[in-house]
């Protein structure tokens, strides 16, 4: 696969401590698409070692506005079924340029590892120095080890070391989407985490045309009303949640978007800090970035202030435990009982529709109504919209806000930039493929 | 002419990085962009936006812009970024001058206009 692709696929054996490389065949992109659609095609092929599979979408990592995402593709512990988290903040495009555009982890690990992947290179590492360690100590202790601040992790803290059904896979420091328990998948296959690094370059069969007309797209994109704010509390509010704004206010610091996303998506919360500093602050852990906007409401009924909120979602993240699962299952309403309770977190989170994506994600549109109407429209709108956007590798809750993010436009992008002829009648027949 | 950052405006969103990048290798890339959106201090969530000139690297910060002439150290513990390193071994910006359609790629793409040509 020539373009916008690395044009490799990583397979890892953890049992065998063996590492190949497959090579990327167009003809699967010209079937699957990309990001789900071939990291599901991926689990399926190796699916009696039940592996974990990690990939970009065809457009992440590009001009496309809000090409932000990759994905985790495995068999929830939790739920049994095979679901797909995203992958955001600045992860997803440093895994698109880290030289492989899927990973597939098979196997377990006789001691702890973490897989060191950067430039086209894999290394099955050893983690005996951050097993034990929290989410928050692991990130930092590798990125000191490589000499890297850039570097980007994914990595479980000690929920997913013991067994939780609730352990995330963080990602850098922050709590990320994982509802389905992939903490708790990691730390039973002695898996700590990943680290990467991607410097590398993707070709494109059409250069001048993507960039002309993502910057059109882009100015158009730029119209919605909605980009006039930031953050979480307006998402908070389009919601229905009142009072989101006043109860943040006094501990929120800054905003800061996804790769290439137009709305600021996390919020960071200074706790130990003076929320209005504009200097580097002298402390080294003054606060907590958010991107989890129902683990913020729940706490926030728990009748939390803002300051414990982003307290108890710190030691969620240094945890590796699901801060929603947390806030809901937990039935504590104070911090010190909240951060007490994590190992004993039991219960069952609703998973919508098939159960196949993270309810992370807000079960409908955000800020424009997207002409739907009645609950079994924007049911079914969701989920083809999760399922779309991680086909082709788009910031899931971008695209719950931005209609001018077509299926018809990604697809066009798609054959400008790989120079293939992906229809319609294919991108329906991945989406069926992945929602059954 | 040249090119102003509001740092406070920023989201830290990468745009400017990329498209620069482009605008040099006509590819997908970051690794020869002049402007560089700073991420280093995560923990801290201090961001902004380095800027290689011909002769300056301009560091705009959050509470404030300041302009180091190349080669002169300004503030040790504050120039200590990792992604301030590589910036001294690329171009300087150019303002896209062979971009005839754009202007500046990092003006034309920053979502929240945090960049401007003045
Ligand atoms: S004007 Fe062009 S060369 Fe200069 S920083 Fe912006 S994108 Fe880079
Ligand atoms: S494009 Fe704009 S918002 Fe994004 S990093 Fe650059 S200056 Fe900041």
């Amino acid at each position: 696969m020539e373009y916008l692709s690395t044009d490799k696929i990583l397979v890892i054996d953890l049992g065998a401590a063996l590492v190949e490389e497959e090579e990327m065949d167009e003809a699967l992109v010209e079937q699957k698409i990309g990001g789900i659609g071939i990291t599901k095609y991926l689990y399926e092929k190796y699916m009696d070692d039940d592996p974990i599979v990690i990939g970009t979408g065809l457009l992440s990592g590009t001009t496309y506005p809000a090409s932000a995402s990759a994905q985790i593709t495995a068999k929830s512990p939790v739920t049994g079924k095979v679901c797909h988290c995203p992958v955001i903040y600045k992860l997803g495009v440093e895994i698109k340029y880290c030289g492989f555009d899927y990973i597939v982890v098979k196997g377990r690990s006789d001691t702890p590892v973490y897989l060191w992947i950067h430039d086209g290179v894999a290394d099955i590492s050893d983690a005996s120095d951050v097993w034990g360690k929290n989410v928050w100590e692991s990130t930092d202790a590798i990125r000191k080890f490589v000499g890297d601040d850039l570097l980007q992790t994914m990595m479980i803290g000690p929920a997913g070391e013991k067994g939780s059904d609730y352990a995330q896979v963080c990602y850098n420091h922050w709590s990320s989407p994982d509802r389905f328990g992939f903490g708790k998948l990691f730390g039973a296959r002695n898996l700590k985490g990943f680290a990467f690094r991607g410097m590398g370059m993707l070709e494109i069969a059409e250069p001048e045309e993507f960039v002309e007309q993502s910057l059109e797209l882009l100015k158009t994109v730029k119209e919605n009303s909605f980009l006039e704010n930031k953050g979480l509390a307006p998402v908070l509010d389009a919601l229905g949640e009142e009072g989101a704004k006043e109860w943040m206010d006094p501990v929120t610091h800054r905003h800061s978007a996804d790769y290439f996303t137009p709305y600021a998506t996390n919020t960071a919360f200074f706790l130990d800090e003076d929320p209005g500093l504009l200097k580097e602050s002298k402390k080294e852990e003054p606060g907590v970035l958010i991107s989890d906007i129902h683990a913020l409401i729940a706490f926030k009924k728990l009748g939390l202030s803002a300051s414990d909120t982003g307290q108890a979602l710190k030691a969620c993240a240094k945890y590796g435990i699901d801060p929603f699962a947390v806030a809901t299952l937990g039935k504590k309403t104070g911090l010190e009982e909240i951060t007490g309770s994590f190992d004993a977190i039991t219960g069952t989170i609703p998973i919508p529709g098939k159960g196949l994506f993270s309810p992370w994600c807000p079960a409908g549109p955000v800020f424009n109504d997207f002409n739907l109407s009645g609950d079994d429209e924007i049911s079914a709108w969701w989920e083809r919209r999760q399922a779309v956007a991680m086909i082709f590798g788009i910031q899931p809750v971008f695209a719950l806000m931005c209609p001018e993010l077509t299926e018809e436009s990604m697809l066009a992008f798609a054959n400008i930039g790989t120079g293939l002829e992906l229809t319609q009648k294919i991108l329906d027949a991945v989406i069926d493929d992945i929602c059954g | 002419m040249g090119i102003q950052i509001n740092a406070l405006k920023c989201t830290n969103c990468m745009a400017c990085e990329m498209v620069c990048s482009y605008h040099r290798d006509d590819g997908f890339a970051f690794l020869s962009a002049c402007i560089v959106a700073y991420r280093a201090k995560e923990k801290k969530d201090y961001f902004g936006v380095l800027l290689k000139e011909e002769d300056v690297l301009v560091v705009a910060r959050p509470d404030g812009t300041e302009i180091n002439k190349l080669g002169e150290e300004a503030d040790p513990d504050r120039e200590a970024d990792a992604s301030a390193k590589p910036m001294l071994l690329r171009e300087g910006c150019d303002l896209c001058e062979d971009m005839d359609d754009y202007g500046p790629m990092c003006v034309a793409f920053c979502p929240v206009d945090a960049i401007t040509l003045d």
